[in-house]
């Protein structure tokens, strides 16, 4: 203790040395690997030239890669959607007193707890060809032979939304719920008084109380399905590539930090871009609250 | 209206239990239920046959020990960082604490494999590839944000009054921190401390760019996934997601929108 005995630093002095191990770290080895990566994009790998344009052309010319930005877009916008759809639903269902809502809500938050690459692992036993979806549905009649869930077309980018909603819709419904239960009852009230009928309450206070709640969940939950990885790459591999297993493969199968970078370094563009641009469209005060 | 509202919540609640159902169900089935045209929906003929072969099969040891040992270094370190400058960013003036905590929020916005590769081609040279240390450092880059995002949380509920009353009292800002601000912040250190050893625990992407031989658990789920052994991964999934289940369960409460923004992937 005697060396720390008379210590009276600044507010500053101390506000740097606590703040400079985690900034250092970060710096280090978040800010620098992104660094490092943009100019791997960049440099030939061949005659090591820098800066080149080589691996862009490479990888936009190449046919899995337009496959993976495509299952991307595909995965995002059809993902988001039905999360916020259904987030939004089980966010309703439970803002309304019913018996047994401790359970329930309990029994929808386990989903979260359950590692992604188990979740991913887990649904391989429902859209294996001889998986339970495929026995669900033949037993109520509506196939006759096994559907090939795996084949990489639309099916299986299906398959991803589902297995992704089943791990992160509870995500968002509790992001939802949250901001349901600030909305005052008065509001409500004020609006029963005036007579709006159920619909109404629900465009004309709800949703656009709900706003800065629905911007964060979909910030969120944007980045991340771009970004998604040990799902697709667990669940359907090589048959449906998204642009980060696409990085990974180039990285894998032959051997190229280079062209695997200029892959990771387009999906940061795009994740940028997206939030930039959501960001101009709703103002970036709701996200600060 | 209420028909609507029940019927939507039996069938989440149906979609939310069969995957893991399924899990445990494979896990302690006959394979000739599972690996049939068309396979029962319950358990015909329980066999503890899977459990048995993976608890005694040697493959199961080394890949729990790398993982506990990952995650616990992985938490202590978490803490080690991330308390002093959750501490300072709790005491900021408004703008800048959520200049702070934005600027931790958008470190998630690299993709993993963008991060992952320079630190596995950097590891390589440095001896750290495919070493327990190597992945340590790994995970806490994806960690420390988190952690330190909790932790803020934390000490933001430790009113500055006490700090200033202790100062009076002749603490120095050391006695302070150590005697008054710290034991108040225990809980928020516990959870931050858990929610660190969970992310490590159930980590992928850094693991696998940075492992050849010595796997995680979740690098074993995805190799038996990969031979196509249905039970053997249903056996590990299961084993994997146990402690994590329990776990969260406890930290159920602490789930508030705010830290999950961060911590759930």
């Amino acid at each position: 203790m005697s060396f720390t005995n008379g210590w009276k630093p600044s507010k500053r002095a101390l506000n740097v040395l606590f703040l400079a191990p985690l900034t250092v770290y970060l710096l280090g080895l978040t800010l620098s690997p992104v660094a490092y990566t943009i100019v791997l994009s960049f440099q030939d790998r061949a005659s090591q030239d820098f800066p080149s344009l080589a691996n862009y052309r490479a990888v936009l010319g190449h046919f899995q890669f337009s496959r993976a930005l495509l299952n991307t877009l595909v995965i995002t916008a059809l993902g988001l959607s039905l999360e916020l759809l259904f987030g939004l639903a089980m966010a309703l269902a439970l803002a309304s007193r019913f018996l047994g809502r401790g359970w329930v809500r309990a029994l929808m938050l386990i989903p979260l707890g359950v590692p992604t690459i188990v979740s991913a692992a887990n649904m391989r036993y429902v859209f294996g060809t001889v998986g339970y979806l495929n026995e669900f549905l033949y037993r109520m009649g509506l196939i006759e032979l096994p559907v090939d869930w795996g084949d990489g077309g639309f099916k299986t980018l299906l398959t991803v939304v589902v297995a992704d909603m089943w791990k992160v819709t509870p995500l968002v419904m509790l992001i939802l719920l949250a901001g349901l239960e600030a909305i005052p009852g008065e509001l409500y009230e004020a609006a029963s008084t005036d007579g709006a009928s159920q619909w109404q309450k629900f465009r004309y206070v709800t949703l656009p109380l709900l706003k800065s709640s629905i911007t964060m969940a979909l910030i969120i939950r944007g980045i991340d399905a771009f970004r998604i990885f040990a799902l697709p790459l667990t669940l359907v591999g090589r048959s449906a590539p998204v642009l980060s297993t696409y990085a990974y493969f180039e990285y894998l199968d032959y051997n190229n930090p280079y062209t695997s970078a200029a892959g990771a370094t387009l999906l940061l563009l795009m994740i940028l871009t997206a939030v930039v641009a959501y960001l101009k469209i709703v103002g970036t005060e709701e996200v600060l609250h | 209206m209420k028909g609507v509202v029940g019927a939507l919540v039996i069938a989440m609640a149906v979609f939310t239990v069969a995957p893991l159902y399924l899990m445990v169900k494979v896990s302690v089935s006959d394979p000739a239920d599972i690996m049939t045209q068309h396979p029962p929906f319950l358990i015909h003929r329980p066999t503890l046959r899977h459990w048995n072969r993976v608890l005694a099969s040697g493959e199961f040891w080394p890949p729990l020990k790398k993982s506990l040992i990952v995650a616990t270094f992985t938490a202590l370190g978490a803490l080690l960082l991330a308390v002093p400058a959750a501490y300072a960013i709790s005491r900021l003036q408004r703008r800048w604490k959520y200049a702070l905590l934005l600027s931790l929020f958008f470190t998630r916005m690299f993709p993993e494999v963008g991060v992952a590769l320079p630190i596995a081609m950097t590891f390589i040279r440095w001896g750290l590839f495919d070493t327990y240390p190597g992945l340590v450092l790994a995970h806490l880059v994806y960690v420390l944000p988190i952690a330190a995002w909790i932790l803020t949380g934390a000490f933001e509920t430790i009113p500055r009054e006490l700090e200033e009353a202790a100062a009076v009292d002749g603490c120095t800002t050391w006695g302070t921190l150590t005697r008054v601000v710290l034991p108040l912040a225990l809980p928020g250190l516990s959870v931050a401390a858990l929610f660190s050893w969970l992310l490590s625990w159930e980590e992928f992407t850094f693991a696998l760019y940075l492992t050849l031989t010595e796997r995680t658990l979740p690098l074993q789920v995805y190799y038996y996934v990969y031979q196509g052994n249905w039970f053997l991964t249903a056996t590990y999934t299961t084993l994997v997601t146990v402690p994590v289940l329990l776990l969260t369960y406890g930290l159920q409460r602490y789930l508030k929108a705010g830290y999950l923004a961060g911590a759930i992937k």
